[in-house]
């Protein structure tokens, strides 16, 4: 894989903008929460800044790894600080960057434990950030850690509905996930004998055994599996969605998720492309049902974030049935969905966040005719619910056209059962979008005030991006080309 | 040196057998501390005696040391002793076998 | 640049122009909204004219194709295909949008939604004039989905209602059902010929499918037709649409939404001709739906309500004749349809926004016939939708019935005949119901529901008046027309049989049904009761649409949510949760049980660890 080194060390950057945000969050006073607010706010913004200048900075004609940076650790383990940027990493990266920025802005209203509140986003973030660029295996690990913890101190303490069940869930789920990722590291990284973490030395093709290679991409492929939301080990999310507070879920569902698919990719599909294809199939069955089985149960839920839960459920099946296709359509879509899938999920979460905000509930037999008070706030949940259906000219819509047609042709069966999972989730889209924001207006929501535009502002850096790259899906398409063609050259067919 | 080291070993190796049957078979707590005091002395002599018998100095650094722990440990051990006694009124060790 | 091209791109793009200009910036400013909207799609109709008059004197098809996005082997092009049928269609899209949309100036006039009412019809706009111009099936698939999305937020436009809301969903969610079907259909074409463009798939490039394999994606992508044109067994969304403006209703009954389903199947027809199986279940759904639609039209009472029956009748109609091979036919059906379907659903809306219902016998006491422009147009239309001479619904319906006749197979003709009986009967019986003073005499000061200003009324009654003339006249072009579409549409019309007898018959038949609703309804000591309303149980069947709502009703609530969907959230429920759960409990009893072990006795611990490490000494030592 070509390397190119950084002239300037870009993504350190990022994580320096990281580390520097939070210190500067710890060193200022509690009780100056607008200054806190503020040095998030702007820190949020140059990651999102650098992430998407690194998006279009990107030689795509060259391809491969750039951006690279590489530093020794600890020489005599073969640890090294190295970070570098591809086809699959530069969108995962650009979407963090968006949810980032969007979800600080969302919290603004937020009054209770400013500091630590924000002090703890920063910290997860960090560790997402550092996940997606690093290209050790030690430190993937560490980064994958770092962003989980802060997550249960998030949800128990600044979370609704069941949080202390909602956050232990959630944290016993996925560091069952990290026992089982850490084994597969240590066993590839001990098999190869190079003593080197390093990810580009260690996926040279003939490193591993088939035997190895199915071995590790199953411990690879669960690990990562729970926290993308695979089924049966989906029920984490639902809870851990409903009981987080609005930044929280967004970057949850939108950033989190997308970690346990991109480590599948990164490491079981990079370092065990063999095993990837023999286990293409189980991975195929579980995601149509978990397609099919999202959709009808969100048909059921009666909580808003509920819903949006089983529908990330099921659009993460779709993630998943297209890396189970073992092509590139397959991965290019699913690539795409993960980065649609975040984005929509982000607006989603903070367009009923403000509606949880004003109105003190997410029951949707409590709710309704929301769209007479709050117009922009519907606007947006309901463009979100559009997009989750899959209608064309909003992001989603293409990642899944390439996963269902790559589905198609790997497994018709199942690829047409997923297909009909359509109907249904655009049944439960809209029963949810009808029972809240529609018909006759009531009393007690009349005085309820809707996004002022300042506020809505990440609402829209949202809805925008959902309607760029849903009208010109190329300018993500291309960009993971780049990495999918050398990708798929090395698996053994 | 006038006493054997040898038999510095077998008082050291007697005492510490004591203090042993004292710590595992007594029914009170300040008894059991005793018999960890005196196992802690068996271990003093040996270590002066073999001090003496190889002219090191380390032996007898190591025994004040071991007064030194002793003290604290008798001091933290009562202390707990005590306060188990005021909770329970009992001395007997069986008596707490629950955390919390 | 290009004219042709550059007309193309007018004619498609200026409506999401509007889109993004309304919803951006005049969202407050209901008279610039409308403005903008309506100049956008009156340079499109300039845009579709130019194209029809380049194209028309040319006899060939012009493409245009860019590349949008591409994966791996998948290359996902855009662009346009002009050609006769996409041009004439083209044309009949922006015209029947631009009409619609003066005419709203009037019917929407001071609903507080107003601009968000023009900035839906500018979506609606762009994405039915896209769909028609669309060179592969994708593009084609995309602008179908948008249809369908703006023709949701159009039917639900009044969302304080429960039933527009439910309305609006009801339409997406049984569209999508068959949309499903045509997308798979579409990947089914894709996975195996690698490409789906329309022009090679028609120029008999699908002949690399195997049989069976041509069959079912056939099969499939009419799916998609039977969800979108309304037919059984999806059609019961249509007449609940009707929930929406008037003005929405005459767009999506005319020349949007429903009409893509026809246009596709047109549009594919060489496709669907290469699978003979697929064209009979086409020809007996498109059967079964008119007859079915014309016997809920019988005794339906409200005025929108017949007309959407009537809707999914005539596309039944075209879907026969396309089916049989009648491809001028079926297009022409279409066009002319389009015409007189449009001003129906207009002339209604002048009714029900003066007298504000929507029902055929208020109405009629309301007063109704003094509406005189209205009622005319009313008539005139019901008179093309009834085939008579000399209108143009008669030259339509002619040619469909002599394609239908030129089948070998006389079932589909003589179902053909029946449904044009039905069809006149039952739009006469709803002009003679509402013109025929009712039995307890009108009600004497019929206080108008809105005190519409002058100028409200003019942009209400122009589209009326155009709309009339098209309908007069549009019949005459059935000649040319007919030449024009088979210049560039690449199929050869069937040499239909000539049948002396043919058109007589339609029209004595047409006559028939006039008489008997004259008797039954116009004339003085008229019964005004219905031939099918005789036989409750069959009047009762024709009003509750066989009962086909309810069968869904109770599949959806039986099958899916208290089914399938329940059993999916039980799972969670009942089963993966309480494993996980009992997993973390049995770990903290475990725990709390093995805990025993670890506290107290730590005497005979001790002993243990004295006897073990004298045992260890022992073995050291000795």
């Amino acid at each position: 894989m070509p390397l190119a080194s950084a002239d300037f060390p870009y993504l350190s950057a990022i994580l320096l903008t990281c580390g520097g945000g939070l210190l500067a969050i710890l060193c200022l006073p509690a009780a100056r929460t607008r200054a806190i607010k503020w040095v998030s706010a702007v820190c949020s913004g140059i990651t999102l800044l650098l992430s998407a200048y690194l998006f279009a900075a990107y030689d795509q004609a060259r391809g491969g790894l750039q951006f690279v940076e590489r530093l020794d650790w600890v020489p005599s383990l073969g640890i090294q600080y190295f970070n570098g940027a591809d086809g699959f990493s530069l969108p995962m990266l650009l979407l963090s960057g968006i949810v980032f920025f969007t979800g600080v802005l969302t919290m603004w209203e937020l009054e209770t434990r400013v500091k630590e509140f924000f002090a703890l986003v920063f910290l997860l973030v960090t560790g997402v950030f550092g996940l997606f660029m690093s290209l050790d295996l030690f430190f993937l690990f560490v980064w994958y850690d770092v962003s989980l913890f802060p997550m249960y101190l998030l949800i128990a303490i600044w979370g609704s509905t069941r949080k202390e069940y909602g956050a232990m869930k959630l944290t016993l789920y996925l560091l069952a996930g990290s026992a089982l990722i850490l084994p597969a590291i240590l066993f590839l990284v001990v098999q190869a004998g190079l003593n080197t973490f390093d990810l580009t030395a260690l996926m040279r093709p003939g490193t591993f055994s088939p035997g190895e290679q199915r071995f590790a991409f199953l411990l690879f492929y669960l690990g990562f599996g729970i926290l993308a939301g695979v089924w049966p080990f989906h029920t984490w999310s639902p809870v851990g969605h409903v009981a987080a507070p609005t930044a929280v879920s967004m970057i949850h569902a939108g950033v989190l998720m997308k970690i346990g698919a991109f480590g599948v990719l990164r490491l079981g599909i990079f370092l065990c492309p063999e095993g990837w294809r023999y286990w293409a199939q189980l991975m195929g069955l579980l995601a149509t049902v978990g397609i099919v089985y999202g959709a009808l149960a969100g048909l059921r839920q009666t909580d808003l974030k509920f819903v949006i839960g089983y529908s990330s459920v099921s659009h993460m099946g779709i993630v998943g049935l297209g890396l189970a296709t073992v092509s590139v359509d397959g991965v290019n879509g699913a690539v795409f969905q993960m980065f649609a899938h975040g984005v929509m999920t982000a607006l989603f979460f903070s367009g009923v966040g403000w509606i949880y905000d004003k109105t003190h509930t997410k029951m949707i037999d409590e709710l309704g005719g929301l769209s007479h008070t709050m117009p922009r706030a519907s606007a947006y949940v309901i463009l979100a619910a559009l997009t989750s259906i899959g209608v064309p000219c909003l992001a989603s819509f293409w990642g899944e056209l390439l996963v269902f047609l790559a589905a198609f042709r790997a497994y018709p069966v199942r690829g047409a059962l997923a297909v009909g999972a359509l109907v249904v989730s655009a049944l439960f889209m809209l029963r949810m979008v009808q029972r809240t924001f529609y018909g006759p207006p009531r009393e007690r929501f009349a005085a309820l005030p809707d996004v002022p535009f300042a506020l809505g502002l990440p609402r829209l850096i949202l809805a925008a991006v959902i309607l760029v790259f849903g009208f010109f899906p190329a300018l993500m398409f291309d960009m993971i080309a780049t990495a999918t063609l050398p990708l798929l050259q090395g698996v053994p067919r | 040196m006038i006493v054997p080291f040898g038999h510095v070993l077998l008082l050291a190796g007697l005492l510490f057998v004591l203090g042993m049957v004292c710590v595992v078979a007594r029914r009170n707590l300040i008894m059991i501390l005793l018999g960890v005091e005196i196992m802690l002395n068996a271990a003093a002599i040996a270590l002066v005696g073999a001090s003496l018998r190889w002219q090191a100095m380390e032996g007898q650094v190591l025994v004040l040391f071991i007064l030194a722990v002793a003290a604290a440990e008798v001091s933290v051990g009562l202390a707990l002793i005590v306060n188990a006694h005021r909770r329970s009124g009992r001395l007997d060790p069986n008596a707490f076998h629950r955390l919390g | 640049m290009d004219p042709i091209l550059l007309a193309a791109l007018t004619a498609t793009l200026t409506p999401l122009a509007a889109f993004g200009a309304i919803v951006l910036a005049t969202r407050r400013r209901p008279g610039l909204s409308a403005g903008l909207a309506i100049g956008a799609v009156a340079l499109a109709l300039a845009g579709a004219l130019f194209l029809l008059a380049r194209l028309w004197g040319l006899e060939m098809s012009v493409t245009y194709t860019t590349r949008w996005m591409a994966s791996g082997s998948l290359e996902i092009v855009c662009g346009f295909l002009l050609d006769p049928l996409s041009v004439l269609m083209l044309t009949v899209v922006t015209a029947v949008c631009l009409l619609v949309q003066v005419y709203s100036l009037g019917y929407m006039a001071g609903d507080p939604g107003f601009a968000r009412y023009y900035a839906f019809m500018s979506l609606f706009a762009w994405a039915m004039a896209s769909l028609t111009v669309a060179p592969t099936l994708l593009q084609l698939y995309v602008f179908w989905e948008l249809v369908g999305v703006s023709s949701y937020l159009l039917i639900g436009f009044w969302y304080a209602k429960f039933s527009a809301s439910q309305a609006g969903k009801k339409a997406f969610v049984m569209t999508r059902l068959g949309d499903v079907a045509f997308f798979l259909g579409l990947l089914l074409v894709l996975t195996h010929l690698g490409h789906v463009e329309i022009t090679r798939l028609n120029a008999g490039a699908a002949a690399g499918l195997s049989g069976h394999r041509l069959t079912v994606a056939a099969l499939l992508i009419f799916g998609g037709i039977v969800g979108k044109s309304a037919q059984f067994p999806l059609l019961t969304w249509l007449p609940d649409a009707m929930e929406g403006p008037t003005p929405v209703s005459a767009l999506l009954h005319s020349a949007t939404m429903v009409a893509a389903g026809v246009y596709l199947l047109a549009r594919l027809l060489p496709f669907f001709s290469l699978a003979p199986t697929a064209l009979t279940v086409i020809l007996a759904v498109g059967t079964l739906s008119m007859l079915l639609a014309s016997t809920m039209a019988l005794v339906s009472r409200d005025i929108k309500q017949v007309w959407a029956f009537s809707t999914i009748s005539q596309l039944g109609f075209m879907l026969m004749g396309l089916a049989a091979g009648g491809y001028v036919a079926g297009v022409f059906h279409l066009t002319t349809h389009a015409g007189f379907k449009a001003l129906l659903f207009l002339c209604s809306g002048v009714l029900i926004h003066h007298h504000g219902t929507n029902d055929i016998v208020d109405l009629s006491r309301r007063g109704a016939r003094r509406q005189t422009l209205a009622v005319a147009c009313l008539a005139v239309a019901a008179a093309a939708l009834a085939g008579l001479p000399p209108l143009s619904g008669f030259f339509s319906k002619e040619l469909l019935l002599a394609a239908l006749a030129a089948h070998p197979n006389p079932v589909w003709l003589a179902a053909g005949l029946l449904g044009a009986f039905l069809t006149a009967y039952y739009a006469f019986r709803l002009i003679f119901l509402l013109l025929a003073p009712p039995a307890g005499g009108m009600e004497d000061a019929p206080a108008p529901h809105h005190d519409a200003p002058p100028g409200v009324r003019g942009a209400m009654a122009a589209p009326l008046v155009v709309l009339a003339g098209v309908t007069l006249l549009l019949g005459w072009a059935e000649k040319p027309l007919a030449r024009f579409l088979a210049a560039g549409g690449g199929l050869t019309p069937t040499a239909a049989g000539h049948h002396a007898w043919l058109p007589f018959t339609a029209v004595g038949l047409a006559v028939a049904g006039v008489a008997l609703a004259w008797w039954e309804f116009g004339r003085r000591q008229a019964p005004r009761v219905g031939f099918a309303e005789r036989w409750p149980a069959l009047g009762e069947l024709f009003a509750q649409r066989w009962y086909l709502d309810h069968l869904y009703r109770l599949a959806l609530g039986a099958l899916v949510d208290h089914g399938a969907a329940h059993l999916c959230a039980q799972g969670d429920r009942r089963v993966i949760d309480p494993t996980v759960d009992g997993l973390a409990a049995g770990t903290v009893a475990g725990g709390r049980r093995l805990a025993v072990w670890h506290a107290g006795r730590f005497q005979a611990r001790l002993l243990a660890l004295f006897l073990v490490v004298a045992a260890l000494a022992v073995t050291v030592f000795f």
